[in-house]
């Protein structure tokens, strides 16, 4: 199993959603979040006020898929929040050991 | 009935009686029934268990009761049985154990859930600020077996001193245990799957009810209080129906769910609905089944809130102050006494008008209802109904009442009153209608109520993420429109079909039309409620820092003040979804989308200007007005910067064309108008040096306050500017000669026929007045946002002669003005120039002489006092 963390431009999180249900992907945690990579902040005015942006509104995509999913959910992930522009986002991959489903002890891939 | 006998186990006497009872419930529906049954076949259990367990250890000294629901008599199918095994002593306490443990084991074998306690008559008497729970169960006890002597001292000795001594605290407690309760369904019976135990205007409260009644009893000292019920009326009648509904809900809740489950789920609503369970009338719909359940829940609440409202709580004297600062509040038609409000004269509740005005006077102060004032109300419904205005003598009141900050209020009390849906029939779509999401909370008409609340609340809150929407809210020309956007925005979710934004429109539009709204508020409105979710759907599809994105958005509002509207809108639209429902995340990108748009619609006006061979949907209709002379129209509109169009109804820019077109014969075309208690001065001419700022001069002369202004040109040079003032000595108001003379004056002095400086040195002379906060003073230069054009955005403190001082210094520097956003907000000036010298933009070295300028004239054009 692999955790999947998706940080992705908030107007992408529908499309993006929707790709991942399309494949399979039936649980997801979403998490509203602010942050930046190589897109830095800047600054912007209102009213002779200045606000630094310096991080940015992001959606976080959580979930947790078996592995032959994985390949198809990068696939999903980056066509549904591509604009080629910085800012699209990034994906993160990580191992899981084991899943419990509290309900009824279920482990493993069943209790996804 | 039968009897626990040694034929059968006690616990299969209690499934057969169980059975027995929700047969006879589903049988005859009756929850009061039900509930008194089930704590007979109880008591009968307790009495044997005594018996078996108790009697052998204890013939005096020792008693069993029943608290709660038990000692009430009314235990649901599910409900804990609560037990208090008292003792005379200590020493008693402690040989009882063994039987009470016993006693409580058997019961739970049998399958009740018994919460029991083991008190001695001083525990009793103890008042325990932390467990008033156990004082005001007691009030509910009843004699089940035992030593009856015993008992008796609890019952009418021990009680009545522990009440008649405790209880200011225990009223304060009770309230205060009731107002946190309420607080935890967001103080709102309006619940889509409400919580008919808990929640406001359930069962709880009418025990509530009973405790204050039964508490005012016991204590000889302390005033009856004032409640519908204990009338022996129709009002009474009304709570002990809606206690029954409530009460056979309840019953079936339990039996449905085999379990104490007191939310009304939509499943169960539907089961309920179709089952016609405490309906008279059999099978009704859903939607039917939660008005009928709202009604009684809001009878119930609105009778715990007045007998709360009787309760200072333990609040401090500060309170009591604002309690008696509030009673100074009455005036002829009203009288405030604790907070709540009375007609001066009875026969005032059979007067729409009054009742409008008291409406509006609690809106104002933020005071309740008072139930005699309410009673008449009732008793005069049919009177008031016939009568209630729908037109533009309901408008009068209403534009009042929804700019006031207890609004929200006030409409719920005038809904319950079935007043709201007589004034705006179109309201009655959405009475308590149920409409099934996973975000939505509350019941449509709620929902409505909660966003008028919600922005009224933005005034005075002190979330840091909030504020800048409180300043926002507090801009508005005209807030009370924006009221009645949300007022009517979700009115098309009661109509069938799928677009509820155009159905909502369809029933605003007829709303506004019959309430006699002028055109522009009219429009105002409908636009509002047409556009209710273009924001949010903004937030959650678009890019919000995408220039595309953000020009999108200001096309589809075209003008600053609706963009801040629908801002708020969108705020309190999704504020009052739910609790959760706005994170301070979603608040932020909502913000950063205003700030985006607003700037734009500042720093794009050189952008976007009128071509006449492109022409816009909006020059279409403003064309559609004069068609033999559309080519004419088209030559002065040319150039023009779409702002002029948006920011221009197409009744004004006809105006404009007209006096342009009689420039030839008079130069200076000159109109005055009053516009929502201010005045608006139209001047139309060729454009030429320094006449921005001598029009400014003028008016400053003439003792006026130019709150916002705004300068555009044509490619033909003629210039339309536009100034909003305040005619702070009232000059053209009360000698209408003057206004004559005011028109003159602009004429002469502009065409060189008289000259300005007199007009300015005697008004230098009298402005003297300090100023209450102090501004900064900030310039900033954009040279990124327009083609042609520096842009420069000027904050500072307000003043008299400001826009005077800074658009002549500019003249000085040989500026042009090509075009002037002004705009004051407070004692806050927020001026936007967009700048050209010798038709170019400004080098930095000019920006640097002009901003040194300015600084200096800002800084010494400050009175000594300020």
């Amino acid at each position: 199993m692999t955790k999947l963390e998706a940080v992705i431009q908030p107007s992408k999180f529908e499309d993006v959603k929707d790709a991942l249900l399309e494949i399979g992907v039936e649980g997801m945690t979403v998490i509203e979040v602010r942050g930046h990579g190589r897109q830095k902040g800047h600054t912007e005015f209102y009213r002779g006020r200045e606000y630094t942006v310096d991080v940015l509104p992001k959606v976080k995509i959580e979930a947790v898929l078996p592995d032959r999913l994985v390949d198809s959910a990068i696939q999903a992930i980056t066509n549904a929040a591509r604009t080629g522009k910085i800012g699209d986002g990034k994906i993160f991959l990580s191992r899981i050991d084991d899943a419990i489903r509290i309900r009824n002890d279920e482990r493993g891939e069943t209790a996804l | 009935m039968s009897s626990p006998t040694t034929d059968y186990t006690l616990r299969a006497y209690y499934r057969q009686e169980f059975e027995r009872l929700r047969g006879e419930f589903e049988a005859n529906g009756s929850g009061e029934a039900s509930v008194r049954n089930r704590t007979a076949v109880v008591d009968k259990l307790a009495l044997q268990l005594w018996e078996q367990y108790a009697f052998t250890h204890a013939s005096s000294g020792f008693a069993l009761a029943a608290l709660g629901g038990f000692g009430r008599r009314a235990l649901f199918p599910y409900s804990d049985v609560d037990l208090l095994f008292l003792a005379e002593n200590e020493a008693l306490r402690g040989n009882m154990k063994e039987p009470v443990r016993s006693i409580c084991q058997e019961m739970w074998d049998i399958g009740l859930r018994v919460s029991p306690t083991t008190r001695t008559l001083d525990d009793c008497a103890r008042f325990d600020q932390d467990n008033v729970e156990f004082t005001i169960s007691l009030l509910d006890c009843r004699f089940l077996t035992g030593d009856e002597a015993l008992f008796k001292r609890l019952r009418e000795k021990v009680l009545p001193q522990l009440v008649a001594r405790e209880s200011d605290l225990l009223v304060q407690r009770l309230a205060e245990v009731t107002r946190t309760r309420h607080l935890r369904f967001a103080n709102t019976t309006f619940h889509l799957e409400p919580n008919l135990k808990d929640g406001p205007g359930g069962l709880r409260d009418s025990h509530v009810s009973q405790w204050l009644g039964a508490i005012a009893a016991l204590d000889p000292g302390r005033k009856r209080p004032e409640s519908l019920s204990l009338q022996h009326d129709s009002e009474g009648k009304e709570l002990l129906d809606a206690i029954e509904f409530l009460s056979a809900t309840r019953c079936y809740l339990h039996y449905r769910a085999k379990r104490d489950e007191n939310v009304i789920s939509w499943e169960a609503q539907d089961e309920l609905a179709a089952k016609g369970i405490a309906t008279k009338s059999g099978t009704i719909s859903s939607a039917e089944w939660m008005r009928l359940y709202f009604r009684h829940a809001r009878a119930n609440h609105r009778n715990t809130n007045q007998l709360l409202e009787q309760v200072p709580g333990d609040r401090s004297s500060l309170y009591r102050s604002f309690l008696r600062w509030r009673s100074r509040v009455s005036n002829e038609e009203f009288s405030v006494v604790d907070g709540r409000v009375y007609l001066q004269q009875a026969g005032g509740a059979r007067d729409p008008f009054v009742v409008l005005r008291l409406f509006t006077f609690m809106a104002r102060h933020g005071v309740a209802l008072s139930l005699e004032t309410e009673r008449r109300i009732k008793n005069a419904s049919r009177a008031l109904t016939d009568a209630m205005p729908q037109d533009a003598r309901l408008w009068e009141h209403l534009r009042e009442l929804l700019a006031l900050p207890n609004a929200a209020e006030a409409l719920r009390v005038m809904h319950s009153l079935n007043l709201l849906t007589r004034a705006i029939p179109e309201f009655e779509t959405i009475d308590s209608l149920v409409l099934r999401d996973l975000y939505h909370r509350y019941t449509v008409d709620e929902h409505s109520f909660l966003a008028i609340e919600v922005l009224h609340r933005l005034k005075n809150n002190d979330v840091e993420w909030l504020q800048p929407f409180g300043e926002l809210l507090s801009e508005l020309e005209r807030p009370e429109l924006l009221f009645l956007a949300l007022l009517l925005h979700d009115t098309g979710k009661g109509l069938a079909g799928t677009d509820h934004v155009h159905n909502s429109l369809q029933l605003a539009a007829a709303a506004v039309e019959r309430m006699g709204l002028p055109q522009d508020d009219e429009q105002t409105v409908c636009f509002l409620i047409a556009t209710h979710l273009e924001m949010s759907s903004t937030l959650r599809r678009r890019d919000i820092y995408d220039p595309e994105t953000v020009r999108e958005l200001a096309g589809k509002v075209g003008t600053t003040e609706r963009l801040k509207m629908l801002t708020l809108l969108t705020l309190a639209d999704i504020k009052s979804v739910n609790p959760e429902a706005l994170t301070p995340w979603k608040a932020e990108n909502l913000w950063r989308l205003y700030a985006g748009t607003a700037n734009y619609f500042d720093r794009s006006v050189d952008e976007e200007r009128f071509h006449a061979e492109v022409c816009t949907e909006q020059v279409e209709r403003v064309a559609a007005l004069l068609p033999k002379r559309r080519s004419q129209l088209l030559k002065f509109l040319d150039g023009l910067p779409q702002r002029y169009l948006m920011s221009h109804s197409p009744d004004q820019v006809i105006l404009h064309f007209e006096m342009a077109s009689q420039l030839r014969k008079e130069p200076v075309q000159l109109g005055v108008r009053r516009v929502s208690g201010q005045h608006e001065l139209t001047v139309v001419t060729a454009d030429r040096a320094g006449l921005f700022s001598t029009l400014a001069g003028i008016l400053y002369g003439w003792g006026m306050d130019i709150t916002k202004a705004s300068a555009f040109s044509n490619r033909g040079g003629v210039i339309v500017d536009s100034f909003y003032f305040k005619d702070r000595f009232r000059t053209l108001e009360l000698n209408p000669p003057e206004r004559e003379r005011f028109k003159k004056s602009v004429v002469e002095i502009l065409m060189h026929e008289a000259p300005l400086d007199p007009l300015l040195e005697s008004r230098l002379k009298a402005d003297t007045k300090p100023a209450k906060l102090k501004v900064e003073t900030k310039l900033r230069y954009d040279d990124e946002s327009s083609p042609s054009s520096t842009l420069l955005e000027v904050i500072t403190q307000d003043r008299p002669g400001l826009l005077y001082t800074i658009s002549s210094t500019l003249a000085n520097e040989n500026c042009s003005i090509e075009v002037a956003l002004i705009d004051t907000e407070g004692a806050v000036a927020h001026d936007v120039f967009y700048l050209t010298r010798d038709r170019m933009k400004l080098t930095r070295e000019q920006q640097r002489a002009t901003e040194w300028a300015l600084t200096t004239e800002l800084s010494d054009s400050l009175p000594s006092n300020w």
